[in-house]
């Protein structure tokens, strides 16, 4: 078993090494390659054109002269030297932009999921087990409902009621963490619908579980079942969704971190994809694909250890449905 | 397993007819096919629903809430915004349609090329699916709506590409899920083409899933393009579409919040009724 093991993990590590480089791959040449240069496009551009002394420097920076593999091969060296390019527009160095804006991406996500859960788990608790089977068909369409609406209407929702109409919080001044909840809140509405419904099928699946019956035999109460013992086991499944989260979480902070007029890696993305500024774009596709591939290979790694009985099974030969 | 077993025996199903189909409709049931009905109305015929222009001005009226007259009030330039919105419906509705036939079309292709011509051909489409599900949809979308340019049509079909992966991906095991069925394997020794498998049995078996998670991107194609036009990647001023009225309304949210709740509600409107739609499309067809 540790040799399967051992060469399970080595290839899950090989295939996210391989699935980060490919991802860089295709995303280089869908922006640099494809037609419609948008170094050319930039120095052009009629709103505002780059002065000719700095557009020849940008274009014998970027090589654009050279064939699209070349320019590949010049990004990639540039890469392996920590060197990320150059804003189009700004100038600025794209690492320096990233760094600057990612604290407050940080603070804002991991706030978000910290929401998310316990969102999830109140919803899931609530559809499974509330005494009420009102507030468990409410709690039970809450998820469906949370998928079909978009994450600038909870936004503007949550800015006009505690913003404009109760006054708690700034809509546009910085007031630290009080700012943050807000915009948290907003994303961890949009992205908690799929964890609460696996929640609350894993609620309702181990709840039926003859263990259930064992710790009702040997006196338990009922709030220490659910919550000691079926919820442990409801909860083990929403670990494989902490990747996909990660990404919606870093993805849907491009919305709400505009409504919010933040500036972390959100407000970054929105700005460059408006104009159309390509070496930024990469970059913060290539960081938040980056952290998806890494947060799946490290939950699908430490999977046997949360749950013994995967472990005890024979490991699948391949890992392609990873990501779901 | 066994059920799918048990109606691909009969050679050809029968669309249930009508009236079956509709019998027992729930509140829920008959509220999401009535908005489904308006919304197609509104796609074929908007000027049957609204009395108003959605493109001219009426200066002496910028701005009114909501009332008799304009149900969902007027824009800063005095436009109705209902009629905005009803315009608007085939905008979002025929780019999200656009979006989806891309998808299930090239997820198709793929799915079945993956399946079928197994350890290459497999395992390259295998790793541009790992690829593509490595970067959040949204995002991908905006990386493809940079390279093709800003745009209603070039953000559907971002959209299209950007959901190839998930239906390639189902595709793939639905393919591979029917291959060893017996009666599959049976087909094949009894002298049938690859082809006329496929035809015959691998894509009806199919069917029930890829028909449900078309309805789910459906939905998501909604609001991946809203949001896409609300950021300003998608349709242009003066066109009416959803997430643009968003845009255009959040300027005066303070003042006129409902410049930007109206049209967010027909959104999430939209994307409930097509999901429970699909949800009762499922119990009462397959």
């Amino acid at each position: 078993m540790p040799a399967a093991l051992h060469s399970y993990t080595a290839r899950r590590i090989a295939q996210t090494v391989l699935v980060v480089i490919l991802t860089y791959v295709l995303v280089f040449f869908i922006l640099f390659i494809l037609p419609g240069d948008p170094i050319q496009q930039q120095i052009e551009n009629p709103q505002n054109p780059i002065p000719a002394a700095d557009a020849k420097i940008l274009l014998q920076y970027y090589h654009v002269d050279r064939s699209g593999l070349d320019q590949f091969w010049i990004a990639l060296r540039r890469l392996a030297q920590g060197d990320l390019g150059y804003s189009l527009t700004t100038g600025k160095p794209v690492a320096s932009l990233i760094l600057q804006a990612i604290p407050q991406t940080l603070a804002l996500a991991s706030t978000a999921l910290l929401f998310t859960g316990v969102i999830a788990f109140t919803i899931a608790l609530a559809a499974a087990f509330a005494p009420s089977s009102v507030i468990r068909g409410i709690a039970r369409a809450l998820p469906g409902a949370f998928l079909a609406t978009p994450s600038f209407l909870v936004g503007f929702l949550l800015l006009q009621l505690f913003s404009f109409q109760l006054g708690w919080v700034s809509a546009i001044r910085d007031e630290g963490f009080k700012s943050v909840i807000l915009p948290a809140l907003a994303l961890a509405i949009a992205v908690s619908g799929p964890i609460a419904q696996v929640l609350i099928q894993g609620l309702n699946r181990a709840y039926g579980e003859p263990f259930v019956t064992v710790l009702r035999a040997r006196g338990l109460g009922e709030a220490r079942i659910v919550l000691g013992h079926v919820l442990r086991n409801a909860a083990i499944p929403t670990v494989t969704l902490l990747g996909l989260t990660l990404g919606e979480l870093l993805a849907g902070s491009v919305v709400t971190e505009t409504i919010f007029s933040r500036t972390g890696i959100g407000f970054l993305t929105q700005q460059a994809v408006r104009e159309q500024d390509a070496p930024v774009i990469l970059a913060v596709v290539m960081l938040v694909s980056t952290v998806f591939a890494l947060t799946v290979l490290v939950t699908d790694l430490i999977y046997p250890l949360i749950d013994p009985r995967i472990a005890a099974r024979p490991i699948p030969a391949t890992a392609d449905q990873a990501s779901d | 397993m066994t059920e799918q077993l048990e109606y691909s025996a009969i050679p050809r199903r029968r669309l249930p007819t009508l009236p079956p189909l509709l019998r027992g409709l729930s509140v829920a049931d008959t509220l999401a096919l009535g908005f489904a009905g308006f919304l197609l109305v509104a796609v074929i015929a908007p000027q049957l629903l609204t009395p108003y222009d959605p493109l001219v001005p009426d200066p002496g009226a910028t701005l009114q809430a909501p009332s008799l007259t304009h149900p969902f009030g007027t824009d800063y330039l005095g436009r109705d915004l209902l009629s905005r919105v009803i315009h608007g419906t085939w905008r979002t509705i025929a780019g999200s349609l656009v979006a989806v036939v891309i998808g299930l079309f090239g997820g198709i292709m793929l799915g079945i090329a993956s399946a079928y011509f197994g350890k290459t051909v497999d395992a390259v489409i295998g790793r541009a699916v790992d690829v593509l599900l490595s970067i959040p949809g949204l995002l991908l979308s905006m990386v493809i709506v940079v390279s093709l340019g800003f745009g209603a049509l070039n953000a559907a079909i971002a959209v299209g590409i950007a959901s190839v992966a998930v239906f390639t991906r189902l595709m793939r095991s639905e393919v591979l899920t029917v291959k060893e069925l017996g009666f599959v394997e049976a087909s094949f020794h009894l002298g049938e083409s690859r082809w006329g498998v496929l035809r015959r049995h691998i894509l009806p078996n199919a069917y029930g899933s890829v028909l449900s998670l078309t309805a789910l991107q459906f939905g998501a194609a909604i609001l991946w393009i809203a949001s896409l036009s609300f950021l300003g990647y998608g349709a242009a001023p003066p066109d009416p579409e959803w997430g643009l009225l968003v845009a255009e309304g959040r300027e005066y949210v303070v003042s006129s919040p409902w410049m930007v709740f109206l049209p967010s509600l027909v959104v999430v409107a939209s994307v409930l009724a097509i999901s429970h739609i699909s949800h009762f499309l499922r119990e009462r067809v397959a």
